[in-house]
This record gives C-alpha cells, sequence and structure tokens, in this order.
C-alpha cells in the first residue's frame, strides 16, 4: 500500500508513462519499444540514405557556400557513367588503369573506381573463402590447444583496420619493410609498390585477406558444427575416402551457411576505404568510398559525390540480391 | 618433391660456380644427376634425403590417415604463423631506434630502443586519443544495448502486424554502405543548432564525441538485434509471465528477468559492439578535425606520427601496438562469446 502512494506521488513522470504501458495492446507494446531503435535508424541511415538520393539530383556548385545548385535530374549519374565528370584526379587516371587489363587506357575515373571496389570484393571473397574454409577445417578438429589456435586466428579480425593498413604500410614501405624487397625478388613489385596503383591493389587485398579471413572462418565453422557426425561414420564404414566425405557430405551440406558468409563479405568489401587510406592512399587505389571522399575533399563536388555514394548503394544492393536469389536456389535444391 | 627441389640448388652453388645460373632455377633433376659423379659428400646427401622421403611416401600411402593428420599439422601451423607474424614484425620495428629503421630484417630488430613506448605519449597526447576512442566505443556500446534490447525483446518474443518486414527494414539498413549516409550526416553535425548552445561551445556536433558515436551505434545496431533477438527469444515464456504475477511491470520483466537471463547473449552483443567501434575507420577519420583536444580517436593519433616532416615509424609501430592490446585482451577474454555472437548474428540472417 505505501510503496503504491510513494510511486504515484514521486515517480509520476515515469510512472505514468509505464502505467499507460501497461494497460495497451501486446501489438502497441511492441511499436513503442521499437520506437528508440527505428528513431536512431532514422536519423542515421533513412533520413541520409534520402537525402543522398536527394542531393544527387541536384548540380554541383563548388564556388558559393551552399554547395548544391539546382535541380538537374539524373544529369550527374549520366555524367558519371559516360565519363563526363571532372574530377580532379582525371590526370592520375591513364596511369591508374594501366595496370589493370580489363579496362581501356583513358578510363574515366568512376568506372576504375568500379572496376577497382568489383574486382577487390570478387578477389578478397574469393580468397577468404577458401581459406577460411582451410582455418574453418582445422577449428572443426578436436586437438590439444584448440582455443589458444582459434585466439590466434580471430585475432586479426579484432584489430583496428588503421593497425592493419600500419602494418602492411611499414611492410611494404620500400626503406623499413621486407615486403618490397621480397616481391621484387619474386619480380611482382617496383621501387615503390604503395605509390604504384597495380602494386597497391595487391597490397591492399592481401591485407584485407590477412584480417577477414577469420571471419569467414568463423562462420564457416558455425555451418560445419551443424552437420551430423552419424553421416561421417556412415560414409566412414561404406568406404568413402576423406576427400570423398568433404565433397559429398560437407561441401553440399555447409553450402548454405557458405552463401551467408560470403554475402556478409562482399557487402563489407564493396564498402573498402580505411584500409586504402591507411595504406597506399585513395588516389593510388580508387574505391568507390575512396571516390566519395575524395571528391567531397578535393573539389567539393557534393552532388557528384552524393552520386557516387548512391550509386555504390545500389552496386551493393544487386549484389546482396544475387546472393539472396542463389541462397534461395541453394535450399530449395536441398530441401 | 619440394624437398629435393630446395636441396639440389645448394650442392651446385658450393662447389661449381660455373653451373649456378643453370641450376638455380630449372631443370633442377638434370643438374643434379650431372654434377653427382664428381661431388662425393653431397652426392651421398640427396640420396639418403630421398630416401627418407620415399620411406615417408610409402608410410602415407599405406596410411592415409597419417597423410591427413600430417596435413593439418602443416596447415594449423602455416595459419597460425601468417595470422602472427605481422604483429611480431611490427613489434621488431617499435623497438628498433629511429636511425636503425632501414636495419629491421624480417626477424630480428635494428637496435633495441624501449623508449619509444614513453616517447608515442610525450610526442602527442596518445593516451587522450585512446581515452577518446575507449569513451566513444563505451557509450556507443550501452547505447546499442539499451536499444537493442527493446527492440530484440519486441522483434524475439512478442507477435505483431508488420514484424517480419521492419525486420527485414532493420537488415536492410545493414546492407548500406556508411558512405551513403556520410554527406547528409556531415552537413547536419556541421550545422550550428542554437539549442545546443548551451552544452557545446559553437553548437555543432562536429569535433564531439557524439559525432561518432551517434552513425556507430546505429551502424552496429541492427548485428546487436539479432543476437538479442536469438537469445531472448530463447527464455521460456513461464518465467517473464510468472515475474508479471509477481507483479512486476512490462518493462520490468524484461530488464529484471529476461536480460539479466541472457546476460551471455548480452555480453556477446557488448563485446562485438565495443570491438565493432573502437575498430571502426569510416566515420572515426571524417567526424573530427584529428586534434585530440576535439575527441579525435586512436587512429588519428596512429596517423598523426607521419608528421610533416619526418615519419616516425616506430612511434606509429609503437602506438599501433599499445592501441592494438585493448582488442587483444578482450578477444582472448571473451573468444568464445565473439564467436557465438557472430556466427548466431549470421546463421539468423
Amino acid at each position: 500500500m505505501s510503496t503504491d502512494t510513494r510511486s504515484d506521488r514521486g515517480g509520476s513522470l515515469f510512472a505514468r508513462p509505464l502505467d499507460w504501458l501497461e494497460t495497451q495492446s501486446e501489438e502497441v507494446y511492441a511499436y513503442v519499444l521499437l520506437l528508440p531503435a527505428f528513431a536512431l535508424l532514422a536519423l542515421v541511415a533513412f533520413y541520409p540514405l534520402i537525402e543522398t538520393f536527394r542531393f544527387s539530383l541536384l548540380a554541383d556548385s563548388v564556388a558559393s557556400a551552399d554547395p548544391f545548385g539546382e535541380f538537374v535530374g539524373i544529369e550527374n549519374y549520366v555524367a558519371l557513367l559516360t565519363g563526363d565528370t571532372p574530377f580532379t584526379q582525371q590526370f592520375i587516371s591513364v596511369s591508374t588503369t594501366s595496370g589493370f587489363p580489363f579496362v581501356q587506357f583513358d578510363a574515366p575515373f568512376f568506372q576504375q573506381a568500379l572496376f577497382v571496389t568489383l574486382a577487390f570484393a570478387i578477389l578478397s571473397v574469393l580468397f577468404e573463402t577458401t581459406i577460411g574454409f582451410g582455418q574453418a577445417l582445422v577449428l572443426d578438429k578436436d586437438f590439444y590447444g584448440r582455443r589458444w589456435v582459434r585466439v590466434s586466428i580471430i585475432i586479426p579480425w579484432a584489430i583496428p583496420i588503421v593497425i592493419q593498413g600500419m602494418i602492411f604500410f611499414l611492410m611494404f614501405n620500400p626503406t623499413i619493410g621486407f615486403g618490397t624487397e621480397f616481391m621484387q625478388w619474386l619480380g611482382v613489385f617496383g621501387d615503390n609498390p604503395l605509390s604504384s596503383s597495380t602494386d597497391s591493389f595487391m597490397i591492399v587485398l592481401v591485407a584485407d585477406i590477412w584480417k577477414t579471413t577469420a571471419f569467414m572462418a568463423l562462420l564457416i565453422l558455425a555451418g560445419l558444427q551443424s552437420i551430423d557426425r552419424g553421416l561421417y561414420d556412415v560414409a566412414k564404414v561404406s568406404g568413402a575416402s576423406p576427400w570423398q566425405r568433404f565433397r559429398y557430405i560437407t561441401l553440399p551440406l555447409v553450402a548454405p551457411a557458405l552463401l551467408v558468409a560470403m554475402l556478409f563479405r562482399t557487402m563489407d568489401a564493396m564498402r573498402i576505404y580505411g584500409l586504402i587510406d591507411a595504406t597506399a592512399g585513395c588516389e593510388t587505389v580508387p574505391s568507390l568510398t575512396c571516390l566519395v571522399i575524395i571528391s567531397l575533399q578535393n573539389s567539393r563536388r557534393w552532388a557528384t559525390a552524393s552520386a557516387v555514394a548512391f550509386l555504390t548503394a545500389v552496386v551493393i544492393s544487386a549484389f546482396v540480391v544475387a546472393y539472396l536469389l542463389a541462397l534461395r536456389n541453394s535450399n530449395g535444391g536441398v530441401a | 618433391m619440394s624437398d629435393r627441389v630446395s636441396d639440389t640448388p645448394d650442392a651446385p652453388n658450393g662447389s661449381d660456380p660455373a653451373a649456378t645460373g643453370v641450376a638455380a632455377d630449372g631443370g633442377v633433376a638434370d643438374g643434379s644427376t650431372a654434377d653427382e659423379p664428381p661431388l662425393d659428400p653431397t652426392a651421398d646427401e640427396p640420396e639418403l634425403d630421398r630416401g627418407i622421403i620415399e620411406a615417408w611416401a610409402a608410410r602415407m600411402i599405406s596410411n592415409p590417415d597419417r597423410a591427413y593428420r600430417a596435413t593439418f599439422y602443416v596447415a594449423t601451423i602455416f595459419f597460425l604463423v601468417t595470422t602472427l607474424f605481422p604483429f611480431y614484425w611490427l613489434f621488431m620495428v617499435a623497438i628498433t631506434p629511429r636511425g636503425n629503421l632501414s636495419d629491421v630484417g624480417v626477424l630480428t630488430p635494428g637496435g633495441f630502443n624501449p623508449g619509444a613506448f614513453i616517447e608515442i605519449f610525450t610526442t602527442l597526447p596518445f593516451h587522450r586519443y585512446v581515452f577518446n576512442s575507449f569513451l566513444i566505443a563505451t557509450i556507443a556500446t550501452v547505447a546499442v544495448l539499451l536499444v537493442g534490447s527493446l527492440a530484440g525483446y519486441v522483434f524475439g518474443r512478442l507477435r505483431f502486424k508488420g514484424r517480419n518486414a521492419m525486420l527485414l527494414l532493420v537488415l536492410v539498413t545493414s546492407f548500406f554502405p556508411p558512405a551513403a549516409f556520410f554527406i547528409p550526416l556531415n552537413r547536419l553535425f556541421n550545422r550550428n543548432v542554437d539549442a545546443l548552445r548551451p552544452l557545446i561551445a559553437d553548437g555543432s556536433l562536429y569535433n564531439t564525441p557524439y559525432a561518432i558515436f551517434i552513425p556507430l551505434s546505429a551502424i552496429f545496431l541492427p548485428l546487436s538485434i539479432f543476437i538479442l533477438m536469438t537469445f531472448y527469444s530463447q527464455i521460456p515464456d513461464g518465467l517473464e509471465d510468472a515475474a508479471r504475477v509477481e507483479g512486476t511491470t512490462r518493462l520490468g520483466a524484461l530488464f529484471r528477468v529476461i536480460v539479466p537471463l541472457s546476460a551471455p547473449g548480452v555480453a556477446t552483443a557488448g563485446v562485438l559492439t565495443f570491438i565493432s567501434v573502437y575498430n571502426e575507420y569510416f566515420f572515426s577519420s571524417l567526424m573530427t578535425d584529428g586534434r585530440a583536444g576535439s575527441w579525435a580517436p586512436m587512429l588519428e593519433g596512429i596517423l598523426r606520427f607521419q608528421g610533416e616532416f619526418e615519419v616516425l615509424f616506430n612511434l606509429m609501430a609503437a602506438a599501433s601496438i599499445v592501441a592494438v592490446l585493448p582488442v587483444a585482451i578482450l578477444v582472448v577474454v571473451a573468444q568464445e562469446k565473439i564467436v557465438s555472437g557472430l556466427t548466431s548474428g549470421a546463421v539468423k540472417e
């Protein structure tokens, strides 16, 4: 009795909304509890995404105080895709492309950035999946010291991007690191790999594989551990070799988990920015996100930057849809 | 086979300078047979070696499990070396005096100067940068756990119209690149808002911890929602009902029964959020001007050692090691949580 009256007098600020909440249906209660999460997401994600799209339809206005000019419709996108957008780094573009064989020599900067991003995403996910599978197979075994092996495999995943960048920046610094010398001995790299686009692309790729393979390994491991061990016993009795057990039991059963893991990694790889910024620099290896920052900071082309940012989101969505379709097909095939 | 390739070039290198060019890379088998007759001591070794390898190979063939076990150990050691070696080498750079940096070898430092670990705090207020990072990561973690608990409870335990659509919306936000959010947010945080003047000197959020932890909380919120959703949905309904019968409010039942019972899940979401925010680069590098006093996080500190006149490589390495220690310890302590969190977040899809 006494507690009731006290809470009525003292805590009315909190008590009244809580009392109100008690009397509502489960549905209203659910919406109220979701409110903070969606408010945060609306402020940081939904509203900016719509604004980015709106900005991308405006003209650049480099000189005035307001960086956006009049409404121009899809002109920014057309200019980007046809290569008419004048980026300040245009002159670098020629040397950038010369390293990559699939793009013509004077490809527009946006197309290079798109190519770099896609090539990076595909190559890194490919290597990370293969190596991650190997790590997952190792971690799936029971052996003495497994806990510590797992820790050391996870640690690269957990380190800050800037430190990952620093390690590879130092390693391939021509005076300090041994990386340049070693790669030159192999005949792959030039004198200063961190200022050559092709070499830097490889460095960034290796750095990313070093760090994020662990993530793939953990997700694949989860898939491996959900496999019924009895299947392996049956296969062993029927005389299947370890390779056959892998090929006909492990691989098909782990495929859905593998696709989910690849989806997560692809999305992440296509956002690559920090690693490039901390090692070679955005001008040397221009990814799509790099291009957003370059056009913002160097030339103050806010509308163009918005168009690039929105196109990045569109490209990623296309990949997500492709994966989800593949995932549905693979599920349909199994079930 | 590979052992023989690496063995044979040594023999001609040491004895017959004329043959080195030929035998160094191609035609190993031909070169070795040609060189064997005149060199008795070295000729024996490949023979002996081959004997061992052949015996070993024969044993592998007769007992394939041995071969698989050997592959397993080789793979384990390979993975351990590749993941840990960069840290070792970073440490070697850190303890090398600045003048001898070109002497850093693959395995050895170019000198011994542990003073670099003191210098990073005197050259720059690096402790302040690390403190900023810690503060931002802690606030973001608390915010994500609070908001994520509410949302995770709703998605995990309640039935309501539009549940799947809203869950999909949460999932979709985690797909988009931060760059797609950055430009409007940057404008928003640079705007001077009079209402904020009592709290922040010039009324804009740029150069404050808010400018980093607000976007990062939202970006890492979906993962936590998925993790907490999984854990909360596993608590039996009876426990919640019992708490309600005992007289707790609905929210009381959530925070007094469900959250404490899912402590491992909350810890998992917390550890993952903390690590992610601490490690983040994009917003962390763009939302402040990079000075320690402007709440710039640790990454700006490390990059600042790349000064205008001289690049202090050894200090960069030392600072990196100092900044990596907290997460490394967190991984060692909480590895089970990290593994279960990453996998449950993903499997839930």
